[in-house]
């Protein structure tokens, strides 16, 4: 007896070749979906959509002051634990010191306990300014759990990750060769907070994953030298 | 399923708190889908580029198939193939068996509510939660989704809250986000508890071997993420051949079934967690059913299997608004599940649904992959009646439809009389309770409204005649 993929994949080559289901019509170079302005400023629409779906985005000039913004944000949530990626994926030097220096434990290890933590901190591969979407690939130092199970998920970006649209992030994941995709059996697209609408289509914002979301934006270093 | 059409008509008809939801959630569906579509760069441009991203990948399918497959085995996962649906739910008790599970949490997928997966491990002692908040409300009530991104669309939140109450213990409140807290903290053990993650597919980019999810909550990555075991289980249908047709195809999704520029979470998996990765299951399966869906792929109706299942054709059907999902009888609901369920099932289990329509097109409008579904549907009631054997009433009604609507003169001159008896027969009312046999079998299940007092051509040649005299 056939077994079952034998099955399907020979009826389906039965019905594509009695005639093609469709005629091969030539696909036209892409339009992208979003608009731009030949002359957006990358930043601020990536700072606007954030927002517009329920996301914080604190822009710091410089590595001081993110650190600052991150001491602010765990001490005014008085964070206790707090689980994070390793420092090396995070663009802010000093974060581990700083959580030595405010007593805040930090969270490794099984789900259920990366699930007590107050908040988790990560970088992002990626940043799409159209949409305010974050990209982050799982990987070595790189825990998924970081930004879904804490209640608060704080990601650092500096500004030169910032791309203007999603078919800009694919067109560089493939000059890679859509490498990110194979090497890394997780990769996420983050656009604002976890929300459902399921209620009478009314929206409410954090559900599942993490009910605050803040994005620590570090400003372009390269004028400073 | 069985052909309730008619009685489950009447019965949602009447049922006023379904009517209130439908109203409330419908609206908004519509008005979201117009104003995100509206500001794209080209929205008619990109449906049609879309379009053609989903024929390219059925033009290919069998190809596009076993590249995926080559791929996920490439990243570390396993390929399963279900012919129908009781072979999914095997393959799934199977798996659960060889992986000692006792606990599942399911993300979203339509193609586990065609085979009932949830009744199969729930009969062989496997305890299964729904994490979609809208589904896991469906399922604690009983019920099956009524809408396909908004499983509990039929339900108030009055309902809603009254059910968290009496099952859950909590405590009264009206207010959505209260609900929704409460529903956080129950879920959270589930998800640590659970020992097999499932979810359905949304695209599979073939190139890569990597599972797409669309997703608002959370629900379907803490399902994916978490367990040590994940099953991914997928139509044929739902293979796409690169990232770039992902690209505009995951956009047009977010917009047309929520409004959104794109959904809060899309997770992209591909295959199990790495050796050096800190986290994510130890396994992961890809199951691939086709569940009568290779049968469509050669023939006229082709393009149903197209659809990208963002729903909104159902919240822009004058019929679904007024119906809701459950009188459709089956998984798919609206216009698309009135396609969908006839060619999945068979015609004769399905029979009325190719006629609740009124082939007014907003469904078509509405559709981000420009699905002809109107036309799908008149050829859906030619086979009926090629197949059938229609009454002789019928057909000499329609011999006699059909001999008017050749002749200016015939016409105009039915429509004159068929005027006048309609608002003889309806009064001051307008509407006609009852009409007399043959034509009560409309009556039978709604109003019959009279014609107007001047036809369109009458309007039209006095609107053009006032236009010449100024």
């Amino acid at each position: 007896m056939p077994s079952a993929r034998e099955d399907i994949l020979s009826r389906l080559r039965r019905a594509v070749a009695q005639q093609p289901t469709f005629p091969n019509r030539p696909q036209a170079p892409y339009l992208p979906v979003t608009r731009l302005a030949p002359d957006e400023d990358l930043k601020a629409r990536f700072i606007a959509e954030v927002e517009r779906v329920k996301g914080t985005v604190h822009v710091a000039p410089d590595d001081a002051a993110a650190r600052r913004t991150l001491r602010e944000l765990l001490a005014g949530r008085n964070a206790q634990r707090v689980t994070m990626w390793d420092e090396a994926h995070i663009p802010l030097p000093g974060v581990t010191a700083l959580l030595q220096e405010l007593g805040i434990e930090r969270i490794q290890g099984s789900n259920a306990e990366v699930a007590t933590a107050d908040a988790g901190i990560t970088g992002a591969d990626w940043a799409i300014a159209t949409t305010g979407t974050l990209v982050l690939s799982s990987g070595p130092g790189k825990p998924r759990m970081a930004s879904l199970l804490p209640p608060v998920h704080i990601a650092v970006l500096t500004e030169d990750r910032i791309v203007p649209r999603l078919e800009d992030y694919i067109a560089a994941q493939r000059a890679q060769r859509l490498g990110v995709f194979r090497r890394s059996s997780n990769v996420t697209l983050i656009t604002g907070s976890s929300r459902t609408s399921d209620i009478e289509m009314h929206p409410v914002f954090g559900v599942h994953g993490p009910l605050e979301l803040h994005v620590i934006l570090i400003e372009n270093l390269s004028e400073m030298g | 399923m069985k052909d309730n059409f008619s009685r489950s008509v009447i019965i949602a008809l009447n049922d006023i708190q379904l009517q209130t939801a439908l109203d409330r959630g419908t609206t908004r569906g519509v008005n979201n889908r117009i104003v995100a579509m509206g500001e794209t760069t080209d929205a008619n441009a990109l449906r049609h580029q879309a379009r053609l991203a989903r024929e390219r990948a059925l033009n290919h399918l069998p190809d596009l198939l076993q590249q995926l497959e080559r791929n996920v085995i490439a990243n570390g996962g396993h390929v399963l193939w279900a012919r129908d649906a009781a072979e999914l739910n095997q393959i799934i008790l199977d798996l659960c068996r060889k992986h000692d599970v006792r606990r599942v949490t399911k993300g979203k997928s339509m193609v586990t509510e065609e085979s009932e997966l949830n009744h199969a491990l729930e009969a062989n002692g496997i305890e299964v939660t729904e994490s979609d908040l809208g589904e896991y409300i469906v399922q604690l009530a009983g019920e099956t989704p009524s809408h396909i991104v908004f499983p509990m669309l039929h339900k108030t939140k009055e309902a809603t809250a009254q059910l968290l109450h009496d099952k859950l213990g909590m405590p009264m409140t009206d207010k959505p986000e209260d609900m929704t807290r409460f529903v956080r903290g129950v879920m959270r053990r589930k998800y640590l508890e659970a020992d097999m993650g499932i979810s359905g597919v949304n695209f599979a980019i073939a190139e890569t071997g990597t599972i797409a999810t669309v997703e608002n909550e959370g629900n379907n990555r803490l399902s994916t993420s978490t367990p040590r075991v994940y099953v991914a289980v997928m139509g044929i249908e739902k293979v796409i051949a690169t990232w770039e047709d992902y690209a505009v195809l995951v956009q047009l999704l977010a917009r047309s079934a929520t409004g959104q520029r794109l959904s809060v979470y899309n997770n992209l998996m591909s295959g199990p967690r790495r050796a050096d990765e800190p986290d994510g299951p130890d396994v992961f399966y890809l199951v691939i059913m086709d569940n009568g869906r290779s049968r469509i792929l050669g023939t006229e109706y082709a393009e149903s299997l197209a659809c990208i299942r963002c729903g909104a054709c159902l919240n822009a059907c004058p019929v679904y608004q007024n119906i809701g999902g459950h009188a459709y009888g089956w998984v798919y609901p609206g216009p698309i599940g009135s396609i969908v369920t006839p060619l999945l099932l068979g015609p004769t289990r399905a029979p009325k649904l190719p006629y609740a329509s009124s082939l007014c097109g907003a469904c078509q409008a509405a559709c981000p992959v420009e699905i002809a579904i109107p036309d799908m549907l008149l050829r859906l009631r030619r086979d009926l009646v090629q197949a059938g054997d229609p009454t002789p009433g019928w057909r000499i009604g329609m011999w006699l439809w059909a001999t008017a609507f050749k002749s200016p003169v015939l016409y105009r001159l039915g429509g004159k009389m068929a005027g006048m008896a309609t608002r003889l027969l309806a009064g001051r009312s307008g509407k006609i309770k009852s009409l007399p046999p043959p034509f009560d079998a409309w009556t039978k299940q709604r109003d019959f409204p009279a014609f107007a007092e001047s036809s369109f051509r009458e309007r039209l040649k006095r609107r053009r005649g006032k236009q010449t005299d100024a």
